[in-house]
């Protein structure tokens, strides 16, 4: 057998056996329309193909995304990078450094061309010629555009790369910008969060070592299976919503009975994420379990949807320097309401004044 | 060209320079310049930060309540500890006392983050500068097993144990595909561990990467999730509900189960793990002695871990408070974050600009003007820099300095200023590996000693989790479930204006946030993070930071592979996302930024 | 006799029909047809739909205080919902049959739907009007339909506001039904003009407070109007038939 871990070696891992195998790489010659003279060959494609490389690379961001990948439970990180996929460039993990971890980079885009998935974590400045963000004496900007050229695949880790995520967040001194609209010729899946939850980071990536293909998205480039519902629609709180059953301060007695925190701000309703179902760290918790409202940190503007603990969002207006939908709208039915006393007292000031001069002229 | 510094190093920029951007395994961007002799010795050393993100210009005019969740997206491997430091901070402004439990939990939260960062950073960012991974593809899978069980009563430590592994490593490497291991410096000369003692580090390099995703779960359970926990003004979010109905949806026997389970696996781990390691291997090293730097002169700490609640003071805090400066442990200064004159920072080699260049400003009168321009000297263009002119501007870092000192902070400094106090929780533990190692006290001062420091560290850290563990039980049987102080939640109940500082010990060092409350909101946020103390550029008068202090004068055995500056800097654990946020809250100059 | 020199000069064919101005009457029959019944129709029901979304909706964004006993036994916050959806989707059947009807009923069922912006002598009634409410013009002029300023009003401050809410409204339900269903595919692109679903919410709700505001203004005028002008407003919003007071004596 081949001396590599090859896909054979991880279905084997996996407890597929050999038996299983031959009989998977019938079907998958069957199924492409090969006849059975082909099985053996995909076989040996199966057992010798080289793990998939990734590069990973790190713009202006926090490492959270870096750290909640390690946090996988299943599967584990360790086999990930080892058996799994070839991480080839990551500044957080590689041994490498200076030169020689460029050096890695090179060799991606020369030996494998077309073929290597990239990760991006962070995103660029666009600000001071890119030099908010320096990797190798040069803007991370180039060298991200250099390495999606050759990527097969791209994968937005995060908020940052997604999203823009705080530093885009206004007024956005260095023009940070999420990477769709710096690499536009690439098939690119955003994982949004701050960060975004390790099973789902490692399952987006066994899903497409797994199947060959991207997962399906929605109309925002999020996959499907891991971003199509509200972490509302899953709440295990839902049943107190619907009951009209809310915690109404920090640490009352309604908190620690574990109403649902909407009218502390929780963003469950609007945002678009796993955590209600997968949750976090191997299913121990997520943020509402542990009493403190979602955020919304997957979603696109949540650092200017604040205040968190308010339900409606802070609107800046030339008239109330803070102010938000309700403020705004009562104080306009405010002042519609004593415009409409003041007109009708005119009204009727002014009808009883032509009443007076039509009797008089009469 | 030779210079002396006012803090007493040499510089000589003549030799060979060699240029390592980017550092890799810290966090964010760093780059490092040094220059060598014609024996290989760093004359010379330039410690660059090369990223800036601008954090506190997007708080300003933001809910304080808010400001945690934006400051803990400072750094998510330190996560929680600026979340902390920020409502500290706000809670100091606003005169908010918090319910001893919420101390407990957070001090719990903060311990576990200690445990959790200095295991990652002592196996994953920083063993592989002491561990040849290629080496122990040549161990003997027996002899393995057999020094494994002369050091510790961990249980992984069969010969066949390490003979699966070996094969799985070798398979691995065989395969062509290094992945994270690819071009690194194997067979360097600097690499002294045998075989045996290679393929155990790195067997624990892989048990460590599973194990660490548990101690974390300690934040999942208070905080909802990790990276980045949730937290509270006022207290933690969690609420305390052990008997009543409805407790499955709170802090419940179940949970605190939970948490009890992973501090006694973390305890086991760190002392049957990683300590036997961190010693194993620092027995090869005896006689590396470099790395030393500020540490031996000049050391600072804030202090944490308040033991009963709202009690900041020096006494109340676990973690001792202090600044030693020329080297003399016998007087440890006490610091006042508030005082103006004593914490400053300096922008004269940062790419900022102050409306005195030269003049320090105190947090709460800070300014940040980014200006990004290179020296004459700088070779290659604006966006090509192939060596940078550290006699002109040359870092996103600005220079703290302490009574104008440059200073060290970290768990080094942290246990120098406990040792200094005579404090037995942290000078008999260094005495003990002193004594173990046949070292003297000054082997203290280096690179070894900073990475020792963290692994002792460590161990304590998970020890105070224990022991605060308990203290949250004994209070809740004693009826007090109170875990938030809303009384002062609501932004009417604030005053117009108020001025308040919050500080933890980062993993990473001392870590201060300034805030400026006008109007219910934030009108000036500043923080001072450990990064931005040891990896800052020259000041004005040229004193150097800790970064480039430690590297002078280390051997490079081989120029092309610079391993040993790896092991230097990485002995800071360095976060670079954290040092070069520093933004002013002036918003204005933004206007002088280039737009693209 | 209902034949004025205004409408006589109206242009005719279907267009012009659909962009109908508003028609100033010189000397009107004493009693006119304006309001056919399915305008009435929906005249009210809508408004009874808007009263229901107003308060459900205020209640949504701002619940009750939080009731006690077992979420299983309780389904208050469920029902303000349910109502609230219900009147929405009532609300937009009716706005379909509105428009629908718009095409087959008389010249004044489109007026609401397109005001002439483009005529100069429009916007001279309009300031026209603006005066008469400043109490700068002592006789008011007559109109069988809207007059020209109410239609300005209807159409930005009611018609605009009210698709927008049916908008943001709906793309909030498919929100419920799933980024699957068929609510989604008519709704999703809302998000992407608003950016995300927080903004949508907060879209709404300021969308609401304009209907609020409108609801207030067109009540109070349409009262003063059957008091001051020369026309009924109210019962011919009942009734369908406008009477003009002083053509009476």
């Amino acid at each position: 057998m081949a001396s590599n871990e090859s896909f054979y070696d991880v279905f084997r891992q996996q407890g597929i056996s050999r038996r299983s195998f031959n009989k998977f790489c019938s079907i998958t010659a069957a199924s492409l329309g090969l006849g059975p003279a082909f099985a053996p060959r995909i076989a040996h494609a199966m057992e010798t193909k080289r793990r998939t490389p990734v590069i990973w690379l790190n713009g202006l961001e926090c490492t959270c995304c870096s750290e909640s990948f390690i946090r996988s439970s299943h599967p584990l990180v360790s086999d990930m990078v080892l058996s799994m996929l070839s991480l080839d460039y990551s500044e957080v993990l590689m041994a490498a450094a200076g030169h020689q971890a460029e050096a890695a980079l090179q060799e991606t885009l020369r030996d494998n061309y077309g073929e290597y998935i990239l990760a991006v974590e962070g995103n660029p400045p666009l600000n001071e010629d890119g030099m908010f963000c320096i990797v190798g004496g040069r803007p991370f900007l180039e060298q991200l555009q250099e390495m999606a050229a050759g990527a097969k695949a791209v994968i937005a880790w995060g908020s940052c790369a997604s999203n823009g995520c705080v530093q885009a967040a206004k007024p956005n001194p260095t023009q940070a910008t999420p990477i769709h609209k710096v690499i536009r010729d690439k098939p690119i899946i955003k994982i949004p969060g701050c960060p975004p939850i390790a099973e789902v980071m490692t399952g987006v990536v066994t899903y497409m070592l797994t199947f060959g293909e991207i997962p399906p998205l929605d109309r925002l480039g999020r996959p499907k299976m891991f971003y199509g519902q509200r972490i509302h629609d899953k709440c295990y709180r839902r049943p107190h919503f619907d009951a009209g059953q809310f915690a109404e301060a920090w640490d009352d007695e309604n908190s620690r009975k574990g109403y649902c925190l909407y009218k502390m701000g929780c963003r469950g309703p609007t945002t678009y994420n796993a955590c209600s179902t997968v949750r976090w760290n191997d299913g121990v918790s997520f943020p509402i379990q542990s009493g403190h409202g979602c955020i919304g940190c997957s979603e696109e503007n949540f650092w200017d949807n604040g205040p968190f603990y308010e339900r409606l969002a802070k609107i800046n207006t030339p008239f109330f320097v803070e102010s938000d939908a309700d403020r705004i709208g009562l104080g306009a039915v405010a002042v519609v309401g004593t415009a409409i006393a003041a007109h009708t007292a005119a009204s009727a000031l002014q009808r009883a004044r032509s009443n007076s001069n039509a009797a008089k002229s009469e | 060209m030779i210079t002396e510094t006012p803090n007493g190093f040499s510089l000589d920029d003549s030799g060979q320079r060699i240029v390592v951007d980017p550092v890799t395994r810290i966090e964010g961007h760093l780059r490092i310049e040094v220059n060598i002799d014609e024996n290989n010795v760093i004359r010379n050393a330039v410690s660059t930060g090369t990223m800036w993100r601008g954090l506190e210009v997007i708080l300003k005019g933001r809910d304080p309540r808010d400001a945690w969740a934006f400051t803990q997206r400072i750094c998510g491997v330190c996560t929680g500890t600026h979340a902390l430091t920020s409502v500290r901070t706000v809670e100091d402004a606003l005169n908010i006392q918090i319910p001893e439990n919420a101390n407990t939990i957070r001090n719990i939260m903060q311990m576990a983050l200690y445990t959790h960062d200095h295991l990652v950073h002592f196996y994953h960012l920083h063993a592989l500068d002491w561990v040849d991974v290629v080496s122990s593809l040549s161990a003997d899978p027996k002899a393995t097993s057999e020094l494994a069980q002369s050091i510790s009563d961990w249980p992984k430590s069969s010969p066949g144990y390490f003979r699966d592994l070996q094969t799985r490593l070798k398979k691995f490497v065989e395969s062509g595909q290094l992945g994270l291991f690819r071009n690194g410096y194997w067979g360097n000369p600097a690499y002294k561990l045998p075989p045996e003692a290679n393929l155990m580090a790195v067997a624990h390099y892989l048990e460590a990467l599973d194990f660490q995703k548990e101690i974390v779960k300690i934040h999942t359970v208070f905080g909802g999730k990790n990276p980045h926990p949730n937290w509270l003004v006022g207290g933690v979010p969690c609420p305390i509900n052990v008997a009543d109905t409805g407790a499955v949806g709170a802090i419940n026997i179940e949970r605190l189960n939970l948490v009890k389970r992973i501090i006694d696996e973390s305890r086991q781990f760190v002392e049957q793990v990683y300590l036997p390691d961190l010693m194993a291997i620092a027995s090869f090293y005896k006689d590396w002695t470099y790395g030393g730097g500020l540490s031996s002169t000049n050391v600072l700490s804030y202090g944490d871990i308040p033991d009963n609640a709202n009690d900041y003071s020096a006494g109340n805090l676990l973690l001792p408070r202090g600044a030693i400066i020329n080297g003399n442990l016998n007087e440890v200064h006490d610091v006042d974050l508030r005082n103006p004159e004593e914490i400053q920072e300096f922008v004269s080699h940062s790419w900022y600009n102050y409306p005195n260049q030269d003049a320090g400003l105190h947090p709460w009168d800070g300014v940040t003007d980014p200006h990004f321009e290179l020296g004459p000297n700088t070779r290659g263009t604006r966006t090509n820099i192939e060596s940078i002119d550290e006699s002109a501007r040359y870092s996103w870092i600005k220079s703290p300095r302490w009574n104008g000192n440059a200073m060290e902070v970290g768990p080094l400094a942290r246990y120098i200023i406990g040792y200094a106090s005579n404090n037995p929780e942290f000078k008999e533990p260094v005495e003990k590996v002193l004594t173990d190692l046949n070292l003297p006290v000054s082997a203290l001062f280096s690179t070894l000693g900073r990475t020792a420091a963290r692994g002792l560290e460590c161990a304590w850290a998970a020890e105070k989790m224990q022991y605060f563990y308990n203290k949250l039980i004994t209070n809740i049987r004693n009826g007090d479930l109170a875990t938030a102080n809303v009384s002062l939640w609501e932004p009417h109940t604030w005053p117009h204006e108020a001025k308040g500082v919050g500080f933890t010990e980062a993993p990473r060092g001392a870590l201060g946030h300034w805030i400026h409350i006008k109007d219910k909101r934030i009108e000036n946020y500043q923080a001072v993070v450990p990064t931005t103390w040891n990896a800052g550029p020259r000041d004005a008068q040229g004193n150097i930071g800790a970064y480039e202090a430690a590297l002078l004068n280390t051997p490079v055995a081989n120029a092309e592979q610079p391993l040993e500056i790896l092991r230097t800097i990485h002995s800071f654990d360095p976060c670079l996302a954290c040092s070069t946020h520093i933004m002013s809250p002036d918003g204005e100059v933004l206007a002088n930024v280039k737009v693209r | 006799m209902a034949t004025t020199s205004e409408t006589k000069k109206a242009p005719s064919g279907f267009f012009a029909k659909v962009i109908h101005h508003s028609t100033e009457v010189e000397s009107p029959a004493s009693k006119i047809y304006v309001y056919e019944a399915p305008v009435r129709f929906w005249h009210w029901m809508n408004a009874l739909c808007i009263v229901a979304l107003v308060v459900t909706g205020y209640l949504i964004g701002k619940p009750l205080p939080s009731i006690g006993g077992e979420a299983s036994d309780h389904f208050l916050f469920g029902n303000i919902r349910l109502i609230h959806f219900a009147a929405g989707q009532l609300l937009i059947v009716l706005l379909v049959y509105r428009i629908v009807w718009a095409f087959f009923g008389n010249e004044h069922s489109h007026q609401l739907f397109l005001p002439p912006f483009w005529s100069r002598k429009w916007w001279g009634e309009v300031w026209h009007e603006v005066r008469w409410y400043s109490f700068l013009e002592k006789t008011p002029k007559k109109y069988i339909g809207h007059n020209p300023l109410a239609q300005l009003a209807m159409f930005t401050v009611f018609l605009l506001p009210l698709l927008n809410l049916v908008a943001t409204g709906g793309a909030l339900y498919a929100e419920g039904e799933g980024i699957d269903s068929y609510w989604y595919m008519a709704f999703g692109w809302v998000f992407s003009v608003y950016g995300d679903s927080f903004n949508v919410h907060t879209v709404h709700r300021l969308s609401m407070w304009v209907i609020v505001c409108f609801t207030m203004i067109h009540t109070y005028l349409a009262i003063r109007e059957d008091i001051m002008s020369r026309q009924s407003l109210v019962s011919t919003m009942i009734s369908g038939w406008r009477y003009f007071k002083d053509d009476k004596e």
